[in-house]
């Protein structure tokens, strides 16, 4: 009887790790670069995230080539030169909450861009409403921690430092 | 038994905590990945490559063909002589263009259109397949096409054309086009109106933004002319692609190069020439 219960117990918190958990599959991940003859500006709105409540772990994934931009030959060279999505087709990042203070919440982890993987901390704001977790970042990468090239020779230059800007609703996984 | 329940459900708890995890739980079954990009310019030296101007795109060409390398000095080897061609490619869809030109040479229109059948898929369908449809309308005048029973249909030609193409690895891209051409009106008194020929043509990217291509078109049935081999290095510059050519025949269009061209490599009857294109985008 004792062993019945001590195993209802386990796999009730077993369902309930599973209750903490937070998944989006359509999250959106914009970034902007300003650039002497244009402005650069991409959008990949098929993100998809895991935020566990519990353990403060967050992970995001998306698929470069999933990026629009306005300009198709700008997304071509983004996905043909700079990023070469055919050989590093996914960006992920991996990490967890390290503090929450007044709505401002502190995340740090590894975020992985062409094939390279560098720590970083980001500032941000984590939400929870009663279903769904709005979380909302801007952050700096810089090119050269990526070993993305910019070429001397293109007409628009590139600038070194992109801002990148993430807005996702997660949803609570029953 | 109860112990193997036990210990897996703790197993379980322990799992599901690792980053990993949340990682899998993002694993999808993967859609099929389209292969892209398979040349930098919508041709691949003078014949048409399966790559389309994007939706809403529309890419202006200057194109320009000089005189022969072995004119000597005099013609500064053949920068004395230049045809041009202008010309205009729209993307009405992805997988859908049209586009206007006009050469100097014989005042020739043309008019062509792009369809792309299926692409290549990683790991599935090996091979992009574009259908290319062409008319051309040669507005030189001469004795003959000046006489009042002399009909508008007899000075167009057409071509039609699947482009098959397959990028073998990043960089290497080959393709392969069976190609008939029709002249409504022939040269010569026996000449066969309807012309087949296979085109082979491929481009090997030496850069990130320079590749080296080639073509050569085989003539299959009537040939009365030589087969032309052309050689074409991209230079990719952001908004612009320059193209530089060395070819055995100065024609810019499908019905004048594949079964007209009289030029010879071996003695040295090589015209350069140059394309610039630049896009514009157009949709919101």
């Amino acid at each position: 009887m004792v062993r019945q219960i001590i195993n209802l117990v386990l796999l009730l918190s077993c369902f309930s790790v599973n209750a903490q958990k937070y998944l989006a599959k359509d999250g959106v991940i914009s970034f902007f670069s300003e650039a002497p003859m244009e402005d650069i500006t991409a959008i990949n709105n098929k993100v998809s995230a895991v935020y566990d409540k519990d353990t403060k772990q967050l992970v995001f994934q998306l698929d470069i080539k999933d990026f629009i931009f306005p300009k198709a030959l700008m997304q071509e060279h983004f996905n043909e030169n700079y990023l070469e999505s055919d050989l590093y087709p996914r960006s992920t990042f991996t990490g967890e909450v390290i503090s929450q203070r007044l709505g401002n919440t502190i995340v740090e982890g590894n975020l992985k861009i062409h094939g390279k993987t560098n720590k970083i901390k980001v500032d941000g704001i984590l939400k929870k409403e009663n279903n769904t977790v709005n979380i909302s970042a801007k952050f700096i990468v810089k090119l050269e921690d990526y070993d993305v090239e910019i070429p001397t020779i293109v007409m628009y230059k590139i600038a070194e430092e992109i801002e990148i800007e993430v807005n996702i609703e997660l949803k609570k996984v029953k | 038994m109860r112990k193997i329940v036990f210990i897996s459900f703790l197993l379980f708890s322990f799992f599901a905590n690792a980053q990993d995890d949340l990682l899998n739980m993002l694993e999808e079954n993967d859609e099929s990945i389209y292969i892209s990009y398979l040349f930098k310019g919508t041709k691949v030296v003078n014949g048409q490559s399966v790559k389309l101007p994007a939706k809403g795109v529309l890419q202006f060409n200057i194109q320009h063909r000089f005189g022969t390398l072995n004119s000597g000095l005099y013609n500064l080897y053949g920068l004395d002589f230049s045809q041009v061609r202008l010309s205009f490619d729209y993307g009405i869809k992805d997988w859908l263009m049209v586009g206007v030109g006009r050469s100097s040479s014989l005042k020739t229109i043309d008019g062509n259109s792009k369809v792309r059948i299926t692409r290549q898929i990683k790991d599935g369908f090996p091979f992009t397949i574009v259908a290319n449809s062409s008319v051309y309308l040669k507005q030189w005048k001469y004795t003959e096409s000046q006489k009042e029973n002399f009909l508008l249909a007899n000075k167009l030609s057409y071509v039609n054309q699947f482009l098959i193409a397959r990028k073998i690895n990043r960089n290497l891209t080959i393709q392969l086009t069976p190609t008939m051409v029709h002249y409504n009106l022939v040269e010569i008194k026996d000449e066969v109106n309807d012309k087949y020929a296979i085109g082979l043509g491929g481009r090997q990217k030496l850069t990130k933004r320079i590749s080296l291509n080639a073509e050569y078109f085989y003539q299959l049935n009537d040939k009365q002319n030589n087969n032309v081999l052309s050689l074409g290095f991209d230079v990719e510059t952001g908004g612009h692609v320059f193209q530089l050519h060395l070819s055995n025949s100065p024609a810019m269009i499908d019905s004048e190069f594949i079964t007209k061209t009289t030029g010879e490599w071996l003695k040295g009857d090589i015209y350069f020439g140059f394309n610039i294109s630049r896009v514009f985008t157009f949709n919101k």
